[in-house]
């Protein structure tokens, strides 16, 4: 058996590349025994061709012989399959509308999943770009009320370090200051992020430098030492335009004296995501004015340090936990970390890097790409149909071939094969199409200081999936016209010809579409939630008016500025402002409302009681000078503003928000009582005027307790200078400039919009732009394919039934009735597509009902409104072949076909 | 893919290809050779239809129990010689035995009746 098989496999290889001499061989072989018995009976004495005749006669059909031997050394399946293509390649030329509109619709779905996926693809499966990226881990202390606490001191971090190196084989720091810092080249300061790591980090991560070298092990364990910095490839690349000679170049960070020794490899963005880190410095420089305490080394208090951890080869997560939370314990007691009450663990690194708190990555995901493979069931039912059509057409053909002794599995995979070949077409197109998607998606602009990467990438992993989604696509909108037709019965077609479709062609047909409105309305409602969501947040009441204000950001610390130094630039900078014409009132803010800065403070409160398991008193905060509330817009209910009497060394003070008061001092009168913040306990801080809410920290939900005080009394070298103009805001940024530029001519200035863009980033509108951005796209392409499926499949059916309308319209019905009964089945088709959509679209709305805002997961408007609009748009796509039936003159209805 | 059923011919698959065997088992043949000994050797009671015994021998090729030679003809014509292999030796044996035991069978039934 295995002899046979070797055989046949030789053979049939040597077939594949030798047909031509086997073929000859055979022929050979034929014509020796035809000759032979030619002679042999020429020999008897019969004439020539007598004895040809006879021969032949007795050979038998010849044809069929070297059929049958041929098949013996073919690989028939695959010659099959290669005729069936070729085959399928000539009916798709043969019919160019049909190919192209199948191609295009299919091509649609398929572009749109390889864009989502290559979303999904970079957020949750490209692995970081490291050595052995699944054994990377970050250490975090578990907490109740929260997700988990991923900071750590530096001494909490040795300390760790040295109680786990039998469960890791590398850890590392890492100071994230949550702010920019300056990087001064050749005169000119840029503010860029900057990550300060421990010496071991790189040698961690197993990556290697594009150019020059990466910090090394002993570098940065004291503070200030070590004065070098590696740049990110992006980051070199865009400034620096690539240029080699950057290596051993003299910089600044934040004014101090640095070297630049390095660029990182192209693909490595950091392990935060979407943000990317642009340079790395040593841990110890962190203390250069970067924000982190000067101390920070042998500060037990001060928890600015996330802590990478390499697992051991071959443990995993789970066997390093009982270890851990024993480490855990024991850093707890020393170093009191009071607030936590849960157990120290390791957090795989996934991509996109590190996350904390809840992840909602996979949930979009996996709604992204609900939705988009709901479009591709659109566009698969679309051609399906398409499909369905031609095989009515070509139902004379399949019967003939059936009849020609072709089986049904042949002709399934005949047509299985022409539907194959229609997807890939729509691949090729489709991949095209997401290509260029993902390109524009990449190339979008945010309002935003940060360097904010998308990283879209048309990897093995999209393609794999693109082709996945095809060839699934190919055998579902085979399948159904395939076995349908060939499923009909041979003699009777052959015989009365294509005419009627019968009754389970029909009721298919009625499937096709009751399940294109029922998907189509699914995905609209889905989009619908998605754009109110959009619209509550974008009618929300800010508690601030952003119209005619502009933001100037810039950190005069970048530049190396002391904070004397800072304070008097801003001073006077805020004077020259004001002075100028159209400028009505001028103020500093340490965080703009709904920006990307974010200041807060854990609060001591006299008499105010934390329910055990809460978390400390908290409340958000921005530094602000006097003139604030007037740029802003915002009111004084009580009390007084802030002024420039508050100045450094007086009482400390502050302005609170009314939730502020409600939640810490309910039912009393906030003013006069005092409060301490945790990062500077020995100032109790008074309060004096209670403001309105504002929208500080997002836009929707309660609104989070703030307070303001005075810029001076705890300076933010990074702040936000505000003016309210008469003019429109963008007329005054050259004079504003200018008044910057007069005064410091090297400050880098990053942040340049006016407050009514600046609600469009991180915090503010950006997420839900994208989102109903997004979903509406697919919900529009959904519409339009069930638009066009709708239309068509009425229209064919309408047009199968000309004869019979015909009859009934010679025998007197009137077109109006005839248009009621077609619009009786249609409507009722419609009708139950509508009732699947409005289900399926409840059943995923209420799995994602917390991405949506301001509307619920069963918001009644969007579920009437979109099934309003599907119906009408469904209605109308049937009632323009109805009609059109109606008109049909009975006597060209009868004598059709 | 499953092979096709053999055409239905005068002969039984299984007695054709047992005949080319023993046919092969003295000497090598080519395909004229083996249909005038089937011939001869029957007394022409067996009449193979000379076609359907070359896609037998292809096939008895592929399960190894043959093996084939380009050769010259007795009369100087290129034709393909068969010969047995070690493994056809063996089928020859087997399926001869199981011929004699059937025949003998069936004979004896046809007896009694």
């Amino acid at each position: 058996m295995k002899l046979e098989l070797l055989n046949k496999t030789r053979l049939r290889l040597a077939a594949l590349f030798k047909r031509r001499k086997l073929d000859r061989d055979l022929e050979d072989e034929v014509a020796f025994h035809l000759a032979m018995r030619a002679e042999k009976d020429r020999a008897a004495g019969t004439d020539a061709k007598a004895a040809g005749y006879a021969a032949h006669r007795q050979f038998g059909n010849v044809a069929s012989v070297k059929e049958r031997s041929r098949e013996m050394w073919t690989f028939s399946s695959l010659e099959i399959l290669w005729q069936d293509i070729r085959y399928g390649a000539r009916m798709l030329r043969k019919s160019p509308g049909f190919t192209v509109v199948a191609t295009l619709t299919l091509a649609l779905g398929i572009g749109a999943n390889a864009a989502i996926f290559s979303m999904v693809d970079w957020l949750t499966l490209r692995p970081l770009p490291i050595r052995e990226p699944q054994q990377m881990t970050f250490l975090a202390f578990s907490r109740p009320a929260e997700d988990f606490n991923d900071n750590f001191s530096y001494p909490e971090f040795t300390e760790i370090r040295k109680q786990t190196t039998g469960v890791f084989s590398d850890e590392a720091a890492m100071v994230l200051n949550g702010g920019l810092d300056g990087l001064t080249v050749d005169g000119k300061t840029q503010p860029l992020i900057c990550g300060f790591v421990s010496g071991d980090f790189f040698p961690m991560l197993g990556i290697k430098p594009y150019l020059g070298r990466f910090l090394l092990p002993s570098e940065g364990a004291a503070p200030g030492a070590d004065p070098v910095v590696v740049l990110s490839y992006r980051y070199w690349k865009s400034r620096f335009s690539g240029d080699r000679t950057i290596i051993g170049k003299k910089a600044a960070i934040n004014g101090h004296p640095v070297t630049i020794v390095g660029v990182g490899p192209p693909e490595f963005l950091g392990l935060t995501p979407i943000i990317e880190m642009q340079a790395y410095l040593p841990l110890g420089m962190a203390v250069v004015d970067t924000g982190v305490s000067r101390s920070f080394l042998t500060d037990l208090k001060s928890r600015t340090l996330l802590i990478f951890a390499r697992l051991q080869p071959g443990t995993s997560v789970t066997q390093a936990g009982p270890k851990l939370a024993v480490v855990g314990q024991n850093v707890v007691q020393q170093f009191s970390r009071t607030e936590e009450h849960g157990a120290l663990f390791a957090k795989p690194l996934r991509p996109p890097g590190i996350i904390t708190g809840q992840n909602p990555i996979p949930r979009v995901s996996a709604l992204f790409l609900s939705l988009a493979g709901l479009v591709l069931f659109l566009a698969c039912l679309n051609v399906a149909n398409l499909l369905l059509v031609r095989a009515s057409a070509r139902q004379r053909e399949m019967a003939v071939r059936a009849a020609m002794g072709a089986g049904r599995g042949r002709l399934l995979r005949q047509l299985l094969t022409e539907s194959i070949l229609l997807a890939l077409l729509g691949c090729g197109v489709g991949i095209v199409v997401g290509l260029n998607l993902t390109r524009a998606m990449n190339s979008l602009k945010f309002q935003t200081q940060w360097p904010l990467v998308i990283d879209f990438r048309f990897d093995w992993r999209v393609l794999a999936y693109a082709f996945g989604v095809t060839l699934i696509t190919g055998i579902f909108v085979g399948a159904v016209p395939a076995l349908r037709a060939s499923r009909e019965n041979l003699r009777e077609i052959l015989h009365e010809g294509a005419r009627t479709s019968t009754g389970a062609r029909q009721r298919l047909r009625g499937v096709l579409v009751a399940s294109q409105v029922g998907g189509s309305l699914a995905l609209l409602i889905i989009a619908g939630l998605f754009i109110r969501s959009l619209g509550s947040v974008q009618k929300a009441e800010l508690g601030f008016n952003p119209q005619h204000v502009l933001n100037v950001s810039m950190d005069p610390r970048e530049i190396g500025y002391s904070d004397q130094q800072g304070l008097a630039f801003y001073k006077e900078l805020l004077r020259r402002v004001r002075a100028l014409p159209g400028v009505q009132s001028a103020s500093l803010s340490s965080a703009v409302p709904l920006g990307e800065f974010v200041g807060g403070d854990d609060l001591e409160i006299p008499g105010y009681k934390t329910s055990t398991g809460n978390p400390q008193p908290h409340a958000y905060c921005s530094g602000t000078t006097s003139g604030n509330l007037k740029t802003m817009g915002i009111c004084l209910l009580r009390g007084r503003d802030l002024s420039d009497a508050d100045q450094e060394n007086a009482p400390r003070v502050a302005l609170i928000n009314e939730a502020m008061a409600q939640k810490f001092w309910p039912g009393q009168d906030p003013l006069g009582k005092q409060f301490t913040r945790a990062s500077d306990p020995k100032h109790p801080v008074e309060i004096v005027g209670i403001v309105n809410n504002t929208r500080n920290i997002q836009l929707y939900g309660s609104f989070e307790e703030y307070f303001y005080f005075p810029f001076v009394q705890d300076y933010s070298p990074s702040a936000t200078l505000q003016l309210r103009t008469e003019a429109p805001p963008e007329t005054m940024i050259r004079e504003v400039l200018g008044a910057v530029q007069s005064l410091a001519p090297t400050m880098p200035v990053f942040g340049v919009q006016t407050m009514t863009q600046a609600l469009h980033g991180f915090n503010g509108l950006l997420f839900f732009e994208i989102g109903a951005v997004l979903a509406g796209a697919l919900g529009f392409l959904g519409l339009t394919l069930a638009m066009i499926g709708v239309y068509g499949v009425m229209s064919y059916a309408v047009s199968q039934r000309t004869r019979e309308i015909g009859v009934r319209m010679a025998l007197g019905a009137q077109p109006n009735a005839v248009l009621a009964m077609i619009a009786r089945q249609g409507g009722f088709i419609i009708a139950a597509g509508l009732v699947a959509g409005l289900f399926a679209a409840f059943a995923v709305a209420r799995m994602v009902g917390d991405f949506f805002v301001g509307v619920t997961s069963t918001d009644s408007i969007t579920y009437v409104g979109v099934s309003l609009l599907l119906s009408a748009v469904a209605v109308l796509a049937g009632y323009l072949p109805a009609r059109r039936a109606t008109r049909v003159d009975p006597m060209v209805a009868l004598r059709y076909e | 893919m499953k092979e096709k059923k053999e055409n239905p011919g005068d002969l039984l698959q299984g007695t054709l290809d047992l005949l080319i065997l023993k046919a092969l088992a003295r000497e090598t043949m080519h395909g004229y050779g083996v249909a005038e000994w089937i011939h001869q050797r029957s007394e022409d009671v067996l009449r193979v239809e000379e076609g359907a015994l070359y896609p037998a021998l292809h096939r008895l090729e592929l399960r190894g129990l043959l093996s084939s030679e380009w050769g010259t003809s007795e009369n100087n014509r290129r034709a393909k010689y068969y010969a047995l292999t070690a493994a056809g030796r063996k089928e020859l044996a087997a399926e001869a035995e199981y011929w004699r035991r059937m025949s003998g069978a069936v004979a004896r039934i046809l007896q009694t009746a």
